[in-house]
């Protein structure tokens, strides 16, 4: 029995029951080919989804029992999810994409649901702050103006070129969202941050910063040890400097790119095909857990994040001290001890339609990955289209959905209305560069560094 | 005192010989001399530990790192106590799950007494913290206060003179003739000092810039401790309440019962329905609702790994590697002991694969053994593992094996190497009488050679127990294999206040741990030996 027959017998037996008891306004379990799950997760505060649907109870109102385990880095994960120790995991956006084509580690790995947008900060160390603060007088500031270029690292990296050195930034993963915002903050202050090809996989050919992989909790212990100079992680790894006075958080990529999807839940291909029912349950706990972690007061208070930082200081999710995950889950940030913004949507789990797989998401990390030489093919327009097709499964989030909406946990204005899975061009970028998924050949040659394919490209 | 000699024995094989003075003492056997040997093996020892634990609580509070404090020893212990009571929410999480009848409501209302409690005790943790805070703040300003003036005043001072020196040398330069050689060297005398001075007025700068962050990064005993009593509160409420619902609302009991109503309506459905289509349906329906209830009935709570139980798997894999490296290394060390030409052809390997690290073993081993286990949910191996009884709860997975066969691979050399010492070096005169004795092969190895060379291959096998007790935190901090080096490895990327003590209390359980190993390898080496085996 195909997907759709499965679902279909799920349908009809529900008409039939709801025909049977009216009184039972319980919504109905689907039948779930699994009901043991172990899911893996990288300790950062945007595991928050899973967790919360483990420890809500959302899993289980699903008949799921989900055991969730900390992966040391982003590799061993995915080498976990493909290799069967765990059923799915909290990836890397760009990590589905990467090992569907083939980017290091080759495996068809598919996903259905975004778990959030934003949430990751640059930061620099403190000698480096003060020599950009020296370089650009506007930032000597307990609290300067927002958002911060990298034109103020710039003389710092080519002092440093001339007497032969490079600086050194750390992100988290060749292919993590961090890559592309750290190449995109930098670049679009002009400092090149290096080529990949086949024979260069550190991605360095041409860079005047070079950028290294390092865990995203080993990070302020790097910055602090002076092997990088900055880096790109989420939190709480930008606060947690902040707190041990080691750095300065510079930007957001909120800033970079407003409401950049971030990470998301990742399945093998192979467990989708096997699971289809356990998937959409899977999607369902996790849309509730997203709109539990998003909902507001009157006030537009997030009502929720305290017991959400609470639980995630638990040490077997993310483990770091309450007070440093709250002071980015809360809807504030603490870019230095004196300068604490408001910042609500720098963690967002529900709102902007986050939760949707959207393939205009999966076409710009393309663009990226295209732009840096990660894919060393030029490719067409229509493959673009075609790959974030293979991907991302918004089938499987809208049956979720529809369900959700039919037991009354979702209302309508809350789902997401989309067409053909493409957000609306957009502007949202720290340099102002328009951004329309359809058009990713146009895109990629309109960037004064990276490569830039045959604009004949754009038609095929 | 007939019990004396016995007892002196049994110390003797266990090697606990620190313990003879004593029960010779007792006997009343020389006890000036026993005196002396209680001093030297007992006290001694338990004095140089406490100077330990002294200069410890001594040094290191003195040396702080950006990334948190050394702990004190008694931060340590609380520490501890902090896993350990992890350890038992989740245990009681895991039980309550499972309760039913009275015994659950027995266990709801004491968990909703507690909470009732809870409330009171928070209010009063709170006003307590707002004193200190209030109290604190003060004390912070008048600490902070004049290192900020101070620095915003140093370095405003700074600023302004390192404008004025750059616009008087502007100035200074509309005057200088560039023709005029001297003059120009003035001039770069002149820029060069000024350079000289803004770099001694920036040094000031930093030096009261590091006194204003150290300043600021002062929390004081009073307002952490207030604030550290909250957390604690504020955890136990994210307990109970969790647990509150895992007695009531998703209760096993209860979810069982909802399911069993389920069926009981299915099946009503089924039988009261007419003869046609519907009836295929309904059918179905019963089936599925049966196939529900049991899966809830044996469904269990979902329990993270702490830290005991990842002592236990983390011996059992440490055992299991042994086990493969005794069975690998006791065999060939044998051959190589008879045969020097055997020996001659596994010198090499030897020599070449000794010193290699767990640390490049792993990656390799973790490759090979997930090709063997493309899909480890229906691999046989694993699927035999999930049958033994008490086994199964430790979910061996490929990263187990691996990590286990990483222990094997570092460990085996040294059984190897002794055990073909131990063979080599049989007395010829022994072998001669075999012969004589028209001994098979068999009965040669069985009779002469394992009981000749045991005693060299268990101290081989002793050193192998210790070398794999160390590889193995290793190899499971890198292969995420649940154990005590995930645990470590968990706590360093949690970088919480308690990552760096609870660090600490794996120290000392793992050298205990690997204390009492070695104790027992020891024991087993004493008995089978001759010079010092028992009497009974």
């Amino acid at each position: 029995m195909g997907r759709t027959g499965l679902i279909m017998k799920h349908f009809t037996t529900r008409i039939v029951l709801l025909n049977l008891s009216l009184a039972s306004l319980h919504a109905e379990k689907l039948a779930v080919e699994k009901d043991e799950l172990k899911f893996g997760f990288i300790k950062l505060t945007d595991c928050a989804p899973i967790v919360i649907a483990k420890e809500k109870g959302f899993f289980e109102d699903e008949g799921l029992q989900v055991e969730v385990t900390a992966q040391s880095n982003w590799k061993v994960l995915l080498d976990n999810v493909i290799t069967g120790n765990l059923d799915g995991a909290h990836m890397l956006s760009g990590q589905p994409i990467a090992a569907t084509i083939g980017i290091g580690t080759e495996a068809h790995i598919v996903t259905a649901y975004t778990l959030d947008l934003n949430g990751n900060a640059i930061t620099v160390s403190n000698s480096i702050w003060e020599q950009m603060q020296e370089n650009d007088p506007d930032l000597d500031t307990d609290t300067p103006e927002h958002p911060i270029s990298a034109a103020a690292l710039k003389p710092i990296a080519e002092e440093l070129l001339a007497e032969g050195k490079k600086l050194q930034m750390g992100m988290v993963f060749p292919v993590s969202t961090h890559n592309y915002e750290l190449r995109y903050w930098l670049a679009g202050a002009g400092i090149h941050p290096g080529f990949y090809s086949k024979t260069d996989i550190a991605g360095r050919t041409d860079a005047q910063v070079e950028l290294s992989v390092t865990p995203p909790p080993q990070m302020p212990a790097t910055l602090e040890a002076g092997t990088i100079s900055g880096y790109c992680v989420g939190e709480p790894w930008n606060q947690q400097a902040v707190v041990k006075g080691i750095g300065v958080p510079v930007t957001t990529n909120y800033d970079i790119w407003k409401n950049n999807p971030e990470k998301v839940f990742g399945v093998t291909k192979k467990w989708a095909d096997e699971n289809p029912n356990t998937h959409i349950a899977v999607v369902k706990a996790l849309l509730r857990a997203g709109k539990w972690l998003d909902e507001t007061d009157a006030s537009g208070k997030l009502v929720n994040r305290e017991e959400a930082c609470r639980i995630l200081s638990q040490p077997n999710y993310v483990g770091a001290d309450f007070d440093v995950i709250r002071n980015s889950m809360t809807g504030t940030f603490v870019f230095q001890k004196t300068d604490v913004r408001d910042l609500p949507d720098f963690n967002v789990f529900f709102k902007h339609d986050c939760t949707y797989p959207w393939y205009s998401d999966g076409v710009w990390f393309l663009t990226q990955m295209r732009r840096w030489g990660q894919i060393t093919e030029p490719k067409s327009a229509s493959w673009y289209a075609e790959t974030a097709r293979k991907i991302y499964l918004p089938e499987v989030y809208k049956k979720a959905a529809a369900m959700l909406l039919e037991e009354g946990q979702l209302t309508e204005e809350e789902l997401t209305k989309t067409s053909d899975g493409y957000k609306a061009p957009t502007r949202d970028f720290i340099d102002g560069r328009e951004y329309d998924g359809r058009k990713p050949v146009e895109y990629l040659n309109s960037f004064e560094i990276g490569i830039k394919d045959d604009p004949s490209l754009a038609e095929k | 005192m007939n019990i004396k000699y016995p007892l002196l024995k049994a110390i003797d094989v266990s090697g606990l010989t620190f313990l003879s003075p004593v029960v010779r003492l007792i006997s009343g056997e020389e006890p000036a001399k026993q005196l002396r040997d209680i001093g030297r093996f007992i006290v001694v020892p338990i004095i140089a530990f406490l100077v330990f634990l002294w200069l410890w609580a001594v040094i290191a509070p003195k040396h702080r790192t950006k990334a948190g404090e050394v702990p004190t020893p008694s931060v340590v212990w609380d520490a501890s106590g902090g896993v350990w009571q992890f350890h038992k929410r989740e245990t009681l999480k895991e039980s309550g799950y499972q309760l039913t009848g009275e015994a659950r409501v027995a266990a709801l209302e004491e968990a909703k007494t507690r909470l009732g409690e809870l409330d009171a005790l928070e209010v009063k943790a709170k006003a307590q913290l707002e004193t200190a805070e209030a109290a604190s703040k003060e004390t912070f300003e008048r600490a902070v206060g004049p290192a900020k003036s101070a620095y915003e005043t140093a370095n405003n001072a700074a600023r302004d003179s390192r404008r004025a020196r750059i616009e008087s040398l502007k100035t200074m330069a509309a005057a200088v003739n560039p023709q005029d050689e001297q003059a120009r060297a003035d001039y770069l005398t002149a820029v060069k000092q000024a350079d000289q001075e803004t770099a001694a007025d920036k040094l000031k700068v930093d030096a009261l810039k590091v006194a204003y962050t150290e300043a600021q990064n002062i929390a004081l005993p009073k307002v952490k401790n207030a604030r550290s009593a909250l957390t604690k509160l504020a955890e136990e409420r994210q307990f109970l309440t969790k647990y509150i619902d895992m007695l009531s609302d998703n209760s096993r009991e209860k979810k069982v019962s909802d399911s069993k109503e389920k069926l009981a309506e299915a099946s009503a459905a089924y039988a009261a329905a007419k003869p046609g289509g519907d009836l295929y349906k309904l059918a179905g329906n019963v089936l599925k609702r049966q196939e529900l209830l049991t899966t809830i009935e044996n469904s269990q709570y979902a329990k993270p790994w702490t830290l005991p139980k990842q002592i236990v798997r983390s011996l059992l894999c440490v055992f299991t590697g042994f086990m493969l490296a005794s069975l690998i290394a006791i065999p060939l060390g044998i051959l190589c002991g008879l045969s020097p030409t055997f020996m001659a052809a596994v010198t090499p390997f030897i020599a070449l694969f000794k010193p290699v690290s767990p640390l490049v073993w792993l990656p390799i081993i973790m490759i090979i053994v997930g090709g063997f286990m493309p899909d480890p949910e229906n691999h046989w191996l694993l699927n035999a593992f999930e049958k033994i009884p008490l086994i199964k709860n430790f979910k061996i997975d490929p990263m187990f094996l691996s990590s286990a066969i990483t222990v094997a691979l570092c460990s085996l050399w040294a059984t190897l190497v002794n055990t073909a010492l131990g063979v080599g070096s049989i007395d010829k005169d022994h072998m001669n009488v075999a012969r004589v004795l028209r001994l098979n092969f068999g009965a040669r190895l069985f009779k002469i050679i394992i009981p000749t060379a045991l005693p060299l291959i268990f101290a081989g096998l002793r050193i192998s127990l210790g070398v794999g007790w160390m590889v193995l935190v290793a190899a499971e901090i890198l292969s995420t294999s649940e154990g005590i080096g995930k645990f470590v490895n968990d706590m360093y990327t949690n970088g919480s206040s308690q990552s760096f003590a609870q660090m600490f209390v794996v120290v000392f359980i793992v050298g205990i741990i690997g204390m009492l190993l070695d104790r027992i390898m020891v024991l087993f080496q004493r008995l089978v030996s001759f010079d010092t085996a028992p009497a009974l």
